[in-house]
């Protein structure tokens, strides 16, 4: 079983990274298999919007997003995590999201990518973030973003891993539960795909 | 008194749906002497995304000397504000994400270290309008960008009821958005508005 985070933060070791480690160390230690990407540490573009993908199912840009969509597939348990930049994700997951036009295209256009029920069933998406404002909907723009990226590649969004208020507890470490609920997210997941 | 309009085309394909919608907005506009217009497009210049550092709550600058260095000046200098662009898997494309994330030099002006971002006179006295197409024809398909758009807006000064939404769904491919009945009339009628008001808030 394989597990892949990945992180949207132009932050190295903030409060949203901290927390997908959380989640990833339920995942190793339930006994799934884990890897994280750092989105900055990798070269890629944004989407151009030139619809080529529309006809060929490929994405005209060669770069480091290459590989990572060419494995995303064959995950199982997937995190997104961002933190919340002006009501949204961070432009770098958006850059990431919107490059996996293709994956839509070939979905809804191209007909050449179909994930039957049992497929989705066993593929899980996780998003996780954090957010400086105490404001419940602080992640309200996010979530219909992440519903479409993984709606596009056949995982069913099956959680929200989320602490806001970030700057009233100093950071994601002063929150009470947020981490030990994220490492429990983590473990349940895996215990519940073997099972299945 | 002139009327500065300060315009992005945030998408990442020139002279697609959002930008023509933003043109027919700003030749509306360009009719009238006295106004004077800047349009840049977002794909030409250089806008990283925010590095989430924080360093500008302190330094109340940005510590990226990209372009933001001389947008952030037409931004405070402007009475009208516009954004175009896409949304790209039910959000506001990376690109005008980036801007927006950017403004956060301005939110730290004004929220962390209070100070002005524009002067007292001119407080009150700016629009904000954002543009956006779509080509999912969803009624909520914009849902989840305006709270970015209004984040935005808000930390440059605009008041809430100061902006303006013109959003157009179920155009995709390029140029669709000159078949569909409405827009461009609501474009021209939405320049209209927007002049009238600011001469109004001038004073003039």
């Amino acid at each position: 079983m394989k597990a892949l985070g990945i992180s949207g933060s132009p932050r190295r070791h903030g409060n949203t990274e901290t927390l997908l480690d959380a989640f990833l160390d339920g995942v190793e230690e339930a006994g799934a298999e884990c890897e994280k990407i750092i989105l900055r540490n990798l070269e890629f573009s944004s989407c151009k919007g030139c619809n080529a993908c529309h006809k060929t199912g490929v994405c005209v840009i060669k770069d480091d997003l290459e590989d990572l969509f060419d494995r995303i597939l064959d995950i199982d348990i997937l995190a997104l995590a961002s933190p919340i930049y002006s009501m949204g994700v961070t432009a770098e997951l958006k850059a990431f999201i919107d490059r996996g036009q293709f994956f839509w295209a070939r979905k809804f256009i191209l007909k050449d990518l179909y994930f039957n029920y049992d497929h989705i069933k066993r593929h899980k998406g996780f998003f996780i973030s954090t957010a400086g404002q105490n404001w419940d909907h602080v992640f309200d723009g996010a979530y219909p973003v992440i519903n479409a990226f993984f709606n596009d590649i056949g995982f069913e969004y099956r959680d929200n891993i989320i602490a806001n208020n970030m700057d009233e507890y100093k950071g994601i470490t002063g929150h009470p539960t947020a981490l030990e609920d994220a490492q429990k997210a983590g473990a349940r997941i895996v215990q519940e795909l073997k099972k299945a | 008194m002139t009327i500065k309009v300060l315009a992005f085309a945030g998408s990442p394909r020139r002279h697609g749906n959002s930008e023509t919608l933003l043109d027919w907005v700003l030749d509306a506009m360009l009719t009238e002497n006295d106004v004077e217009i800047e349009k840049y497009a977002l794909t030409d210049i250089n806008i990283a995304p925010c590095k989430g550092c924080n360093a500008c709550e302190k330094l109340n600058t940005c510590v990226q000397k990209d372009d933001l260095v001389w947008v952030e000046e037409a931004i405070i200098k402007a009475d009208i504000i516009i954004l175009s662009a896409p949304i790209f898997c039910m959000g506001i494309c990376a690109q005008a994400k980036a801007l927006i994330d950017r403004a956060q030099v301005f939110r730290s002006r004004k929220y962390v270290l209070k100070l002005p971002i524009v002067q007292p006179e001119r407080k009150g006295k700016r629009i904000g309008i954002f543009l956006s197409t779509a080509g999912q024809d969803w009624d909520h398909v914009f849902d989840a960008a305006i709270p970015s758009v209004k984040c935005l807006f808000n930390v440059i000064d605009v008041r809430n009821k100061d902006i303006r939404y013109l959003m157009v769904n179920n155009v995709d491919e390029k140029g669709a958005i000159k078949a569909h009945p409405g827009a461009e009339k609501d474009a021209v009628a939405l320049a209209g508005e927007v002049l009238a008001t600011m001469r109004e808030m001038k004073g003039d």
